[in-house]
């Protein structure tokens, strides 16, 4: 009980090409953060990754639940889609690499940011995705102000 | 002004005795800063940016902003003005800017200095700062106190990437108090320095400066005060603005002409990629963005709360597309040439002459609790209540939205009691109409239904 009462969870539905919401999620993930008081910097760690991550689903993903777990010391985002999957997970984690179509870009998204930045921002990073099914990333970002990239 | 200004010095203010407490300016409020309790309208001042969006809306001229009187100008023994150049938008086309600072005089001023090239100098300093800082990406512009403000709040992890070089009102300023002094032969406390300006915002960032030890201006008078004698000046001098359209004296910067208007600060930027956004919702919007990482890819993103810039003030006179229409008008008459000399720019800069004294620093947080473990219950206690709110964002409970009113019964602030649709609980279950799922796991503070009709 002493356990639940510390930990907070909540689930955010995203709907791939629902471009109209882009980043609502990750917004609110972040107002819910500093209303929980994480300090500044994991906020904006925290803030970047569920911004790439809910980006990835919208513009490839059919759909996708993202499920925060904030519990004292860290916060959890694990993502995990219904969508084409990654065929090259080493590949798409290379900086730069980009599938998004000339449309996309134009619209300024997929400059082969995505994986990478969040790899980047998380302190624990798994991926894991199989082809046809879905991508799921189960990130975690430390709170207590130790973050070495 | 006092030596020791209030550290949450607030421009906006409500009249309590025209206050009917309706609820325009809760909706209006980007930053929730506004309650209805017991009939009249309260700001809240940790959350208040001084956007004057409340004021703008508030049907009953029960919102006001202090700003300098023209009366507390006889503190000083030499009196400058440095308008905004907004305020040469005010007026018809035949009355040029030389004319209005000619006016300017003679309604009381000892001097009157133009600010276009100031502008433009600032463009030169931002240009010389961003070739010399490759990262963080963008920068943010901080000629708007209102966007200042909004990030020390709402954006704190953003304080780091506003560009540190003051705005131009400031280094007019900051110019005039070193040179004036010892020119006149006048002690500089004794010299008054005043903006002209259609922001309530501007009495903020000089009583209460985020960058600056102490503000090198003495005040703002709002363009609306002092038209009127700037018009009846003008009137009483037509020979004189005959001979000012001949010989005119000040020369003015195209580039620094076109500041009031979205986009200006940064037009004059060669090698950079800006992006200008206007109004607060957008501002926001695009705030949000940046703070999740986008945008990395512009230099510098110029963020100003008025609509298309400071042209649409809410304390200027002529409505803003008539005055945009000409702004750019008086763009085109001055012209693209340089009037400031990038050395000489380049020189003040690394004197850090334009520098920020300090970064800006982030807001106080504030937290649902203080105690992360409250906090989270105090999380969890909020959506709850959110569930049993009808999300008609009516305002009657004096909250400007039922999101809002979950956050502040969560932080023991009001009561459910204050929805009126939660009293009457039976005629809810009536209007099934907001779809909200019923059931669940709601062990919220759940007020019992009544049974009989009153």
């Amino acid at each position: 009980m002493g356990e639940a009462e510390s930990v907070y969870r909540k689930e955010f539905p995203v709907r791939g090409g629902d471009f109209a919401k882009a980043g609502a999620a990750a917004c609110e993930i972040k107002e819910l953060l500093k209303d929980l008081g994480i300090d500044a910097a994991s906020v904006r760690r925290a803030a970047i990754v569920a911004y790439e991550s809910e980006m990835n689903v919208i513009m490839y993903a059919r759909e996708a639940r993202m499920d925060l777990t904030v519990s004292p010391g860290k916060v959890r985002l694990v993502v995990d889609d219904r969508g084409p999957g990654i065929p090259d997970i080493e590949l798409a984690l290379t900086e730069g690499y980009s599938t998004a179509t000339a449309e996309m870009r134009e619209l300024g998204f997929g400059a082969g940011m995505g994986l990478p930045n969040i790899k980047r921002n998380a302190d624990v990073f798994a991926i894991d995705s199989e082809v046809g099914r879905g991508t799921r990333l189960d990130i975690t970002i430390r709170t207590n102000g130790h973050h070495t990239s | 002004m006092s030596d020791t200004p209030p550290r949450n010095f607030h421009a906006i203010h409500i009249t309590k005795d025209k206050c009917i407490g309706c609820v325009h300016c809760l909706s209006a409020c980007p930053t929730k800063a506004i309650r209805v309790e017991g009939g009249k309208a309260r700001i809240i001042d940790q959350l208040c940016i001084d956007c004057a969006e409340c004021l703008r809306v508030c049907p009953h001229d029960a919102i006001h902003s202090h700003m300098t009187s023209f009366a507390a100008l006889e503190a000083f023994d030499y009196k400058v003005a440095i308008p905004s150049t907004v305020l040469y938008g005010q007026f018809g086309p035949t009355v040029v800017p030389n004319e209005i600072l000619s006016a300017l005089r003679r309604v009381g001023f000892d001097e009157v200095y133009d600010l276009s090239s100031i502008c433009e100098l600032n463009c030169a300093a931002t240009e010389e700062y961003l070739n010399e800082h490759p990262s963080p990406r963008p920068y943010i512009t901080s000629t708007c106190p209102v966007v200042v403000r909004l990030i020390q709040r709402r954006y704190p992890t953003l304080c780091g990437q506003i560009l540190p070089i003051e705005p131009p009102r400031e280094i007019a300023a900051k110019i005039l108090r070193t040179i004036l002094p010892k020119s006149l032969g006048i002690p500089a406390e004794r010299i008054g320095i005043i903006h002209i300006t259609p922001c309530p915002a501007k009495m903020v960032s000089i009583n209460s400066p985020a960058t600056l030890a102490k503000s090198y201006l003495d005040g703002a008078i709002s363009i609306r005060d002092i038209f009127p004698q700037i018009l009846q000046a003008l009137r009483k001098s037509e020979e004189d603005a005959l001979m000012r359209h001949l010989f005119p004296e000040t020369l003015f910067s195209g580039i620094g002409m076109g500041w009031p208007l979205s986009g200006g600060e940064t037009r004059g930027l060669k090698k950079h990629r800006a992006v200008a956004v206007s109004g607060i919702r957008d501002t926001m919007r695009v705030l949000d963005e940046v703070e999740g990482g986008l945008l990395q890819d512009i230099d510098v993103l110029e963020c100003t709360v008025c609509p298309d810039g400071c042209v649409g003030g809410p304390l200027g006179v002529e409505n803003r597309f008539l005055a945009k229409s000409r702004v750019l008008e008086l763009v085109a008459a001055a012209g693209e040439h340089a009037v400031v000399d990038q050395k000489d720019v380049s020189r003040l800069y690394h004197k850090n002459f334009l520098s920020f004294d300090h970064p800006v620093a982030p807001a106080e947080a504030r937290p649902l609790d203080g105690d992360r473990v409250k906090a989270i219950r105090k999380a969890k206690l909020r959506e709850r209540v959110f569930a049993e709110l009808p999300l008609k964002d009516c305002g009657v409970c004096g909250a400007p939205d039922c999101r809002t009113l979950a956050d502040d019964i969560a932080r023991g602030y009001a009561r459910l009691e204050a929805c009126p649709f939660v009293e009457a609980g039976p005629r809810r279950a009536a209007v099934p109409a907001n779809g909200r799922a019923k059931g669940g796991p709601k062990a919220g503070p759940k007020k019992k239904a009544k049974k009989e009709k009153p």
